[in-house]
């Protein structure tokens, strides 16, 4: 299931602009190059290759007739092609599991919307040779995205409800978004946080509620003080899965690491257990002994 | 290169337009593009038909005729080129495109781009207006991803290095049943060839690229199995927790119960996996004591006992 090369990229593209074309008779060229995600000058190249092809004689006749000297595409005599190109299976997989993630998001409410969705993964089901089980649920609810997203377009700022793992808390605070990415495997949304009057990237999974604010100033500078890192050094007593994880750029010969907050650094230090103690500072190092003390003398 | 798609065009119109099965001579005597000596138009042949079932179509061969037996015909039946959903609604068609852009930030972007064009070209309007505010993403998919679907779509068993809770990598060999995707995690679940039973796999703990082994359609995906049987049953084990109020968020999240009590709170969470939990308690310092069970609640004492020696 590798990508196919770029020449064959074309061909697909060749192919799927029949329909496409079809069906958006009079469409700008500059909107066609980027519906297909590409530039006028490649577009326009698709084009002239299309006007060679047609049914075999490729008399006037047979020949695709195209029209686009005026900036805007129109097509005729190609009913061969007419009809968009089957989904092959990755496709029709990759379409079945979109739909259960829509499904896992629908309120108990929305039993109309439940049963179109079913009907259509009942259709690809015949595309599929065999129907993988699945458990799919969203990163973050699409309520709360469409409104993240919405007030990045709009440059309006939000109140978000945020649950900090490092402090172990929940709280309310405004931010000024910016974007919403994926780093890693995970989802951050960066902001100007009003509390902590700089920008700060927030895991999305872990943002509880969305609302939008109505009339406050976007802040004039994105930059703000820079999270001060802590630097601490550690040694590695057995480098197990959970510490490669944890500390993905960790090695014996690198033992320097950082952290933003002292907290986290406790925490997850502690929840390793042993498997990496810190050597500096001294003072970090005496924290975490003691605290695992207090805990201890809970039992 | 556009002489080669503009044959490929040519092959395809061709073989779709025709009702009966064209052979090798009709095709190059009439298609345009097949210029030169035998050998290298056969071979030009070849690799036009690979080229085209790559990107997914299918030609059929056929209509030999038992008195022309050497004589092999080719053809494209519209049914197998074209999209076949039927009676789609513009509600279905918001939901399908909405499907497709689900994979737009992921690794599958060129089969998000491809399947939502597909779907505009169909010709129906979308109607997002019986639907309520919806656009998931898929986050964390990788290109392992992509052999994953290969080996669902063609039923493969897959083989990989795995990353074992020791930090060792380790070879193991699946059979792909089902999949799990959980806060930005992939799971795959089926069949582990090596230990003979059902087990389930991060993606990102997959070392290198995942290679299809042995033949398609080697396996049947059981149909009554659910993705949730690869956990042990989530009622069945508890931990009782004391937990100080105003703290231990995430434990709380996931408690099944939870009962006030003198300084503290009491709460009840599923042991879905001992060692994520007592990573979650260790996590949580002096503000999670573990009252039951015993094993979880002396692994808690002995794994801050080796924090405190660690860095006394």
């Amino acid at each position: 299931m590798a990508k196919p090369e770029n020449s064959l990229i074309r061909t697909a593209r060749l192919l799927d602009l029949v329909p496409f074309l079809m069906t958006h008779q009079g469409v700008a060229i500059a909107e066609l190059a980027k519906s297909f995600g590409t530039s006028i000058k490649e577009i326009t190249e698709d084009l002239n290759t299309l006007w060679m092809c047609g049914l075999p004689g490729y008399t006037p006749l047979e020949l695709i007739d195209l029209e686009f000297e005026s900036g805007f595409v129109s097509i005729s005599n190609a009913e061969t092609l007419a009809t968009p190109r089957a989904l092959d299976r990755a496709e029709a997989l990759s379409i079945y599991m979109g739909l259960d993630l829509l499904h896992s998001e629908l309120a108990e409410s929305s039993t109309p919307i439940a049963a179109q969705i079913l009907e259509l993964q009942d259709q690809l089901k015949v595309l599929l040779i065999s129907t993988p089980q699945l458990d799919i649920a969203a990163n973050l609810a699409s309520e709360l995205r469409g409104l993240i997203l919405r007030a990045i377009r709009q440059r309006g700022w939000l109140e978000i409800v945020y649950h900090s793992i490092a402090n172990d808390e929940v709280s309310t605070r405004n931010v000024a978004p910016y974007e919403l990415a994926q780093v890693g495997s995970h989802e951050y949304l960066q902001a100007y946080c009003d509390k902590a009057k700089a920008v700060r990237n927030f895991r999305a999974d872990r943002i509880i509620s969305v609302t939008a604010i109505a009339d406050q100033i976007w802040p004039q500078s994105t930059q703000g003080d820079d999270e001060a890192r802590i630097i601490f050094s550690v040694q590695i007593n057995n480098l197990s899965r959970l510490v490669k994880e944890t500390f993905p750029d960790l090695t014996e010969q690198s033992p320097e690491l950082s952290g933003y907050s002292q907290n986290w650094i406790i925490r997850t230090v502690t929840s390793l257990a042993g498997e990496v103690e810190v050597t500096q500072p001294i003072s970090l190092r005496g924290e975490i002994a003691a605290q695992a003390k207090r805990a201890l003398a809970n039992y | 290169m556009s002489r080669k798609n503009e044959r490929l065009v040519n092959l395809t119109i061709a073989l779709l337009a025709t009702k009966r099965y064209l052979t090798k001579n009709e095709i190059f005597r009439n298609v345009e593009g097949y210029d030169g000596n035998i050998e290298s138009i056969e071979r030009m042949f070849e690799r036009d038909k690979d080229d085209l079932r790559k990107i997914g179509i299918t030609i059929e061969v056929g209509g030999l005729d038992p008195l022309f037996d050497d004589e092999a015909g080719y053809r494209i039946r519209p049914e197998s080129y074209a999209l076949s959903l039927q009676n789609l609604t513009p509600t279905q068609i918001a939901l399908l495109s909405l499907a497709a852009q689900a994979w737009s930030d992921a690794a599958f972007n060129d089969i998000s781009e491809l399947t939502l064009r597909k779907f505009t070209s169909i010709g129906i309007e979308t109607d997002l207006s019986q639907l309520p505010i919806m656009a998931p993403k898929f986050i964390g998919a990788d290109e392992n991803l992509r052999s994953v679907f290969g080996a669902l779509t063609s039923l493969t068993a897959v083989k990989f290095e795995y990353l074992n809770s020791e930090g060792q990598n380790e070879t193991r060999s699946l059979e792909i049943y089902g999949l799990q995707a959980r806060k930005s995690h992939w799971f795959l679940i089926g069949m582990d060839l090596i230990k003979k039973e059902i087990r389930n796999f991060r993606l990102d703990r997959i070392v290198g690229g995942i290679e299809l082994t042995g033949s398609q359609n080697s396996y049947q995906i059981p149909p009554d199995f659910k993705v949730h049987s690869a956990e042990p049953e989530l009622s069945d084990h508890l931990a009782t927790l004391k937990v100080r109020p105003g703290s231990g968020y995430s434990l709380r999240r996931l408690s099944t119960s939870s009962t006030s009590a003198d300084e503290f709170d009491l709460i009840e969470v599923p042991i879905i996996s001992e060692e994520y939990l007592v990573n979650l308690i260790l996590w949580h310092g002096d503000d999670v004591i573990v009252i039951s069970p015993p094993s979880i609640r002396t692994r808690v004492i002995s794994e801050l006992q080796k924090v405190v020696a660690a860095h006394g």
